[in-house]
């Protein structure tokens, strides 16, 4: 029996309680007992028929250097950084949405350069990209990108290049990152991914 | 010293031989006892401070959540029921009702056991987070330290204002006295506000901390607590403590009218029952303004949190929270309803046609807000739906579509309120007809406007729904309140009373729909607390403290349910004992000075107060 299972039989005995105090005692106090076990099993019966979805944390990806022989593996490593710990599908779209909170990321890896990925990730303000694909003004969004470097997202440049290799991959692009680009643990890190050389902030059209 | 021991055992298997069992149960028992300090001690590690201790079977995050939660719904009436008793005695002294200063008194009287029960459950969270979680608690001290010396003060001045305000009732009745007493009951909220505002701030900068700078520890402590959603929650929560305590309130006067045994404690109760659900309504009104605001100030703060609790894996919660505020909506409207039935005789059929209108709008609002919309869903459920979202209920389940319905029901419930305030008077102002004209347009334009906003709301980017838009919705149903309210309590002032109000002629269920509207609020308060803790996810302070227990995900919804469930269960036994304890002597004092039998009692037993006939004494002459 699962857990679900053998709480909804807990919550109907705790209803079935209530009721049988209801039919057959009479003293006020008692009755009003039985009434709140209904009203909390009925509670309990409502949050049980609800899809149960515990949050836990995210795991914590082995960034094994050893393993990464290609770019291809890379990929696969960023993608799953992209639907876990690194909560972009928690806004982003791959594909048209009109609901969607943030813009849709098809095809992203083939429109801009790595090194914007890598500062749109990590400087989000720094230089803003608005899309006149659509008619009339850029649309807004009610989210604003975090700096995905930071807590309380916090991913390492080593998981935000493999994040960058994933959605160049999904656009059909070549991978432009190389596994020989990553930081090798007990080595000196190696010097950011540097940006397109622009001032602290602009804006970018894409006609 | 192998043979020693080997003795000293040997003696023990012979005594409890000899002694049957009782000897062998005193050593399992104290084994039994000493298993959590097993566990306490396989847990410290010689090398590194200790980081969590956890107790078994039940479980560390468990215990602290239990005694979390029973804490805050404790510090809630103990917030609110001052609150109430206050408004109460401010009545009674502008008003001359005394009924409402024994209401108040008897409430206050409460408070002395209420008042321990909180602090003792407040000694043993804290007593509990420092053992369970060190690190924590070592981290929160070295920021709040200084708040917490302000708290410890703000206890003692407290204190000693409640034991005046209380042991001084009698004394101060009249003239100057009298309005030291209030400015007393005043001085007593006033310490009380800040009694809860300090707590929130330790428990929002886990939410959302700021970067605090170097200095001094006074510095560093004001700059925590000035956090953004430190006065949205403090807001939130003074508004639901006037709630709770108003629910809580009438839910004891309906299980003490259901077991009324006299007329007149039938009146009594009635009548205690409408001022706390009134009481409660009035809060209600004004709360979804508060959560608004807040839900608001956590979207600026961090989107990802808003989204996580909208959006992400807390958004079926929000489903739950619709259908409790609803239940507690239809609940008090249904409460209201009854009063104008059953208290005022002939309204029933007047009434009848726009109570079953009310009822239909609310069913619709509540099924709107109820609508699903932004669900994580598996790759098969989206695709089965056709997208992420459903074709037809994700249009109803926008937030531009339930914030539009969470007003329609408060224009509804409010409407509720001013036909009950009305039944049973006829206007006589000579300007009563303009009047009631301005006051039905207001309404009808209002309700237009907050649909118009709301449908319009599809057509605008979200960032200019939810800064012009919702904020125009609310602003509007404010409005109305403040126009509507001053303009019938002018017009009811020379109005002409055609039919008396009836008290205790209420049927049973209106004792049970005030304990439901109680039960309601008090689930939707443990309901809360699961969400905003959980919207930490796996932090315990958001991006800088990381939950590295065992205990660092947060359970579904199914399991948290039981929890809540048992924290609600607890808090109403608790409660109940409360106001056992308190009336007590009251039940005594009505035995030994109770009348022969077939005569009135003097008093009302437990919950002084009587009915209003017993304010005047000589109309009972006759």
């Amino acid at each position: 029996m699962s857990e679900v299972a053998r709480l909804q039989l807990i919550c109907l005995s705790v209803v079935g309680c209530g009721i049988l105090i209801l039919l057959f005692i009479k003293s006020v106090f008692p009755r009003v007992i039985g009434f709140l076990a209904i009203v909390l099993g009925l509670f309990m019966l409502t949050a049980l028929a609800v899809p149960q979805m515990a949050s836990l944390p995210p795991v914590e990806e082995k960034f094994d250097i050893a393993t990464v022989k290609t770019p291809t593996d890379l990929a696969a490593i960023g993608q799953k950084i992209f639907f876990s710990k690194g909560q972009c599908a928690l806004c982003h779209t791959i594909g048209p949405s009109e609901s969607a909170r943030c813009p849709d990321l098809k095809g992203i890896g083939a429109k801009l350069s790595r090194e914007f990925l890598y500062e749109s990730l990590t400087q989000p303000q720094a230089y803003i990209y608005q899309d006149y694909r659509h008619e009339g003004l850029p649309k807004m969004y009610p989210a604003e990108m975090p700096a995905i470097n930071k807590n309380p997202i916090g991913l390492s440049r080593n998981e935000i290049l493999s994040v960058i290799a994933f959605l160049q991959q999904m656009s059909g692009e070549p991978i432009s990152i190389n596994p020989s680009e990553l930081d090798v643990p007990g080595q000196a890190p190696a010097a950011p991914v540097k940006a397109a050389q622009s001032g602290p902030m602009a804006v970018a059209q894409a006609h | 010293m192998q043979q020693d021991q080997g003795g000293w055992i040997q003696r023990l298997l012979r005594s409890s031989s000899e002694h049957g069992g009782a000897l062998l149960g005193l050593v399992i028992a104290a084994g039994l006892l000493g298993l959590p300090a097993l566990v306490f001690g396989a847990d410290v590690a010689p090398a590194a401070p200790t980081e969590y201790r956890d107790i078994p079977y039940v479980g560390s995050r468990n215990v602290i959540w239990v005694i979390a939660q029973l804490h805050l719904l404790l510090a809630g009436f103990v917030l609110g029921v001052p609150m109430f008793a206050w408004v109460c005695e401010v009545v009674a002294w502008r008003g001359g009702e005394k009924r409402y200063d024994k209401l108040a008194k008897e409430f206050t009287k409460l408070l002395t056991s209420a008042y321990s029960t909180t602090a003792l459950f407040g000694g043993i969270l804290l007593f509990l987070l420092i053992a369970f979680y060190p690190k924590l608690m070592n981290y929160l001290t070295d920021i709040f330290f200084p708040s917490f010396i302000v708290y410890c003060i703000l206890f003692l001045v407290e204190t000693a204002t409640l034991y005046l305000y209380w042991y001084g009732w009698d004394a101060m009745q009249y003239g100057g006295k009298k309005t030291f007493h209030i400015f007393l009951g005043f001085m007593l909220n006033f310490f009380a506000f800040f009694i809860m505002i300090i707590p929130n701030s330790w428990a929002t900068f886990q939410s959302s901390p700021v970067v605090i700078a170097e200095g001094t520890d006074l510095a560093r402590a004001w700059a925590a607590t000035w956090n953004p959603t430190w006065w949205p929650v403090n807001i939130h929560r003074i508004i639901a403590n006037v709630v709770l305590g108003g629910y809580i309130c009438g839910a004891y006067a309906g299980i003490r009218y259901l077991s009324a045994k006299t007329p007149e404690e039938r009146d009594h109760y009635d009548w205690m029952g409408y001022v706390g659900n009134f009481i409660g309504v009035f809060g209600l009104l004004a709360l979804p303004f508060a959560g608004y605001w807040l839900m608001r100030e956590i979207y600026q703060y961090n989107q990802q949190m808003g989204i996580t609790l909208m959006g992400g894996f807390l958004s079926w919660l929000f489903i739950l929270q619709a259908m409790l505020i609803g239940v507690l909506f239809l609940g008090s409207n249904y409460y209201f309803w009854l009063g104008i039935t059953y208290r005022i005789p002939g309204s029933a059929l007047k009434y009848r046609r726009p109570m079953l209108a009310m009822l239909v709008v609310l069913l619709l609002c509540l099924a709107v807000w109820m609508t699903p919309h932004s669900l994580v869903a598996s790759l098969e459920e989206a695709a089965k739906m056709g997208g992420s979202h459903h074709p037809l209920l994700g249009v109803l389940g926008v937030m531009s579509a339930k914030m539009t319905v969470s007003n329609l029901m408060i224009l509804v419930t409010f409407m509720s309120f001013i036909m009950y305030w009305r039944a049973g008077k006829q206007d006589t102002a000579g300007w009563a007809k303009v009047a009631k004209a301005i006051m039905g347009a207001i309404l009808v334009l209002a309700g237009i406007a907050v649909i118009i906003l709301g449908v319009w709301g599809y057509f605008v980017p979200a960032i200019i729904r939810i800064n012009y838009f919702s904020t125009s919705q609310v602003l509007i149903v404010i409005g109305v309140m403040l126009t509507i309210t001053p303009l019938t309590a002018l017009l009811l002032k020379s109005a002409k009373t055609t039919t008396e109000m009836v008290w205790g002629k209420m049927p049973p269920r209106a004792g049970y729909s005030l304990v439901l509207n109680a039960v309601m609020v008090i689930l939707l308060m443990t309901l809360m607390g699961y969400a905003r803790s959980s919207s930490r996810v796996h932090w315990h302070v958001y991006g800088v403290v990381r939950d590295t227990s065992q205990y660092a995900f947060s359970p579904a919804l199914g399991y948290a349910s039981g929890i809540m469930a048992l924290c609600t269960f607890f808090f109403c036994m608790i409660v109940a004992f409360i106001f056992w304890v308190a009336t007590m002597g009251d039940k005594a004092k009505v035995a030994t000075t109770s009348p022969s039998k077939g005569e009135l009692p003097h008093g009302m037993p437990a919950m002084a107060g009587a009915s209003s006939a017993l304010d005047k004494p000589e109309e009972r002459k006759f």
